[in-house]
């Protein structure tokens, strides 16, 4: 027992020892989740972006609307970039109320200085950093030669777009936008929202039916998504808690993610452990004082404290970026120990495999290859995490977790949704996650005892069984 | 005294090929007992067994007087014919792991005075991918014998080696002996086992055939071979019938007799023909009794691994 501690301490020193472990730690995260971050920070950094349009209004309705709803606008996006440049000269300014302007205006001004990042419809944007300049042409002198001459603005640039209003655009005309930026810009989804408010507004107007009544009566019922009522640790019932449904997407992806990087990062240096004592005759030397079920349930034992290791690493990471933008209370500690249960059961359950697959082999690249199902294996998850996450409780959701190379991954990630699993679900996940694991390290033992010695060109997959099942 | 092993009618196979076959051996406490035969004849096969590495098919091995086990005894010290080193660790660090796995708490001091003793102190705390391969030689011995065995296993301990290397591992091994230590090593150095060796096995195509001290070896094979060297260094060897494959060695000449109970009358053909200064009968050498048993194939083999040597 003590020479597998003694083999456990130096595979997890050789596995947390290294630069390229280092590196990995920090580089993971960036490629995992590099693309959500880079987004949010470019949100929020963003420039102000100036878009000129030429407005060419056939129905003569609107025009007006467009121009005093962009002049709100830019005061707006100005008033902001105003108030961070001053937040950052004193950090200490209390924040003003950014609404405060908008609601002392008439209630038409009121309606057109909207924040255009309404969160009433379409996705949010980020058209606080766009400006729009609007211009009107005379729709009489709107001939093939004047939209041509346009169109060439717009290519040199001078311009954003055009936008050509038709007379009946309050039947059943549509507006037609002529530009070079892409169907879902920010110009576009100010201008739908901004022509669909008015066009709507007159269309009430002409029905003499009374704007506000009628918002009033189309008002979206809302419908809050809940949690389940429980009772708490002294007996009385809490209420049960709104969820959010951004942290009901992102908060599984995450420890999915998290689980598939400590397996990954935890199994990887395992193949090429043993590859190095199988290329370099270490694994004679080690032989000769220990066995190899011994050498290999050191190297298990190096590797799930290596695991451990990584999970601390980033979950006292992520914690503490938490609780510094202020969402501690997000973090789902009650999910902690179901995840180590889980990912010490996984991690023995794929590092036998790499073990198993290393002795096997005499080249890295050969490994790859034999890797490749217990790649697909382990990811096949991710394949469907969106429909996992909505439906956590599905069948499909029920079948992955239960399936056990696919169950410490999928696990955690029904668990992070905030629906309950339940209890059977996850003590049958883990007993059949044991049985699994506990064949797959006798499987990789027996295979691990005679690869390891083993010179030669690599065994086929019957050669491997044979070894598997033959004294 | 128990010996250090015992080896009793033990066959190894590898599916359908024989490795070891009834294989029976004794090597005393305390002795050199040197392994010989050509690459591929079950050498290091019977080692892995001592080792317990390998489980015999049949038969029964017994080390240090453990019938079985499965895990070599810690008591035992083994330098595998390829070096076994973590590049990446440092010398002290791996003494030491290895040293632990031995079941040596503290592998220090152990540690400390063979480097000392190998010249190689300044090296412990260079990685072992900086080291030469003499070096790293003399570190994967220091690793077999640093948890002070009472039977040192080493397969081709002295090959690769410069002769100060070489003399310096020698003079080791020997110390060890005077210590009690019993010593098991394999090799294709005839001369090095002759030198060194109280004993002496051979294995050939898996099956046991020379064992004993090397005089008993040499007193079962006729004394057939002579040296002689003629004071005229420009004469050439007179021919005769008994005279077989006369060699030029230097001023020596060397050839085998048809006949060795026919010595006095090849002398006297010699003596009549040409001034004879020096005429000498030899013994077989364990070169020439190798040979003879393995044929072209373990000569080649033999060629080959005096080559890499000498590279």
């Amino acid at each position: 027992m003590k020479k597998i501690f003694t083999i456990a301490n130096r595979e997890f020193r050789a596995i947390v020892g290294t630069k390229a472990f280092l590196i990995s730690l920090s580089i993971m995260p960036i490629l995992m989740f590099g693309g959500i971050i880079a987004m949010q920070l470019l949100q929020e950094r963003g420039s102000i972006e100036e878009k000129n349009l030429v407005v060419i209004d056939h129905s003569k309705q609107l025009y007006e609307f467009l121009q005093s709803s962009a002049e709100a606008n830019n005061a707006f996006v100005d008033g902001q970039a105003q108030k961070a440049e001053e937040e950052a000269k004193s950090a200490s300014e209390a924040n003003a109320d950014t609404t405060a302007d908008a609601k002392a205006d008439s209630k038409d001004k009121a309606e057109s200085t909207k924040p255009t990042s309404s969160p009433r419809r379409g996705p949010p944007t980020s058209s606080k950093g766009t400006r729009f300049v609007l211009q009107s042409i005379n729709p009489d002198e709107a001939n093939e030669a004047k939209m041509l001459e346009l169109s060439d603005q717009v290519r040199s640039q001078k311009i954003t777009g055009i936008l050509e209003i038709p007379a009946d655009v309050t039947s059943s005309g549509a507006v037609k936008l002529y530009s070079e930026d892409s169907g879902i810009s920010t110009m576009n989804f100010w201008l739908t929202d901004r022509i669909n408010d008015r066009v709507k507004k007159l269309r009430f107007e002409s029905m003499g039916l009374d704007p506000v009544q009628v918002q009033q009566a189309t008002q979206p019922v809302a419908l809050r998504n809940l949690g389940l009522v429980q009772v708490k640790s002294d007996g009385t019932v809490q209420a049960a808690e709104e969820k959010d449904s951004m942290a009901g997407i992102l908060l599984p992806l995450f420890v999915m993610m998290l689980m598939f990087m400590v397996i990954f990062m935890a199994s990887q240096p395992m193949l090429e452990s043993v590859l190095e004592e199988k290329s370099l005759r270490i694994a004679e030397v080690l032989l000769g004082s220990v066995n190899p079920w011994q050498l290999m349930w050191g190297k298990l034992l190096g590797c799930v404290a290596g695991s451990l290791t990584i999970v601390a690493f980033y979950v006292v990471g992520a914690y503490i970026f938490a609780v510094q933008k202020g969402y501690s209370d997000m973090i789902p500690l009650h999910l902690i120990p179901w995840f180590i249960v889980f990912q010490i059961l996984g991690v023995m359950f794929y590092a036998s495999i790499f073990l198993a697959v290393g002795a096997s082999v005499s080249q890295l690249k050969e490994a790859q290859s034999m890797l490749l199902p217990a790649w697909i294996l382990l990811m096949s998850p991710m394949f469907v995490w969106f429909m996992l996450v909505q439906e956590p409780n599905g069948s499909l959701a029920v079948g992955f977790s239960l399936f056990p190379p696919a169950t410490p991954t999928t696990m955690v990630l029904r668990m992070a949704t905030g629906s309950t699993v339940p209890t059977w679900q996850l003590l049958l996940g883990v007993v059949l996650l044991v049985a699994a694991t506990s064949g797959c390290v006798w499987l990789a033992g027996r295979i691990f005892r005679v690869g390891i010695l083993w010179q030669g060109k690599t065994p086929k997959l019957t050669e491997l069984v044979r070894w598997a099942f033959t004294a | 005294m128990t010996p250090a092993i015992e080896l009793f009618d033990v066959t190894k196979s590898f599916r359908s090929q024989v490795a070891v076959d009834s294989l029976s051996l004794t090597v005393p406490t305390g002795s050199i007992y040197g392994f010989i035969g050509p690459n591929g004849s079950g050498k290091t096969t019977t080692l892995r067994m001592i080792l317990r590495i390998y489980q015999p098919d049949s038969g029964r091995v017994v080390v240090l007087g453990q019938p079985q086990g499965a895990v070599a005894d810690d008591r035992v010290g083994y330098l595998p014919e390829e070096r076994g080193l973590y590049k990446r660790m440092k010398v002290f660090d791996l003494l030491d792991y290895y040293a632990k796995l031995k079941g040596v708490r503290n592998a220090k001091p152990m540690i400390h005075e063979w480097l000392e003793k190998m010249g190689a102190t300044p090296w412990a705390n260079r990685k072992i991918d900086a080291l030469s391969k003499g070096m790293a030689q003399k570190v994967q011995f220091i690793s077999a014998v640093i948890h002070q065995p009472q039977l040192l296993i080493l397969d081709e301990p002295f090959s690769g080696l410069d002769p100060v290397n070489m003399e310096v591992l020698r003079e080791a091994v020997l110390e060890l002996r005077k210590a009690g230590i019993t010593i098991v090593f394999s090799t294709h150095d005839m001369e090095m086992a002759e030198q060194m060796c109280d004993y002496i096995f051979m294995i050939y195509r898996g099956k046991k055939v020379l064992n004993g001290t090397l005089d008993e070896i040499q007193s079962a094979y006729p004394a057939d071979r002579v040296r002689v060297r003629l004071a005229d260094p420009q004469a050439s060897l007179p021919t005769h019938s008994l005279i077989l494959d006369p060699e030029r060695r230097g001023r020596l000449f060397e050839f085998r007799m048809a006949d060795p109970s026919r010595g006095s009358e090849v002398l006297r053909h010699l003596v009549q023909s040409e001034n004879v200064e020096y005429y000498e009968v030899v013994r077989p050498s364990l070169h020439d009794i190798f040979v003879q048993i393995a044929g072209p194939e373990a000569r080649q083999a033999i060629l080959s691994n005096k080559n890499e040597s000498a590279a």
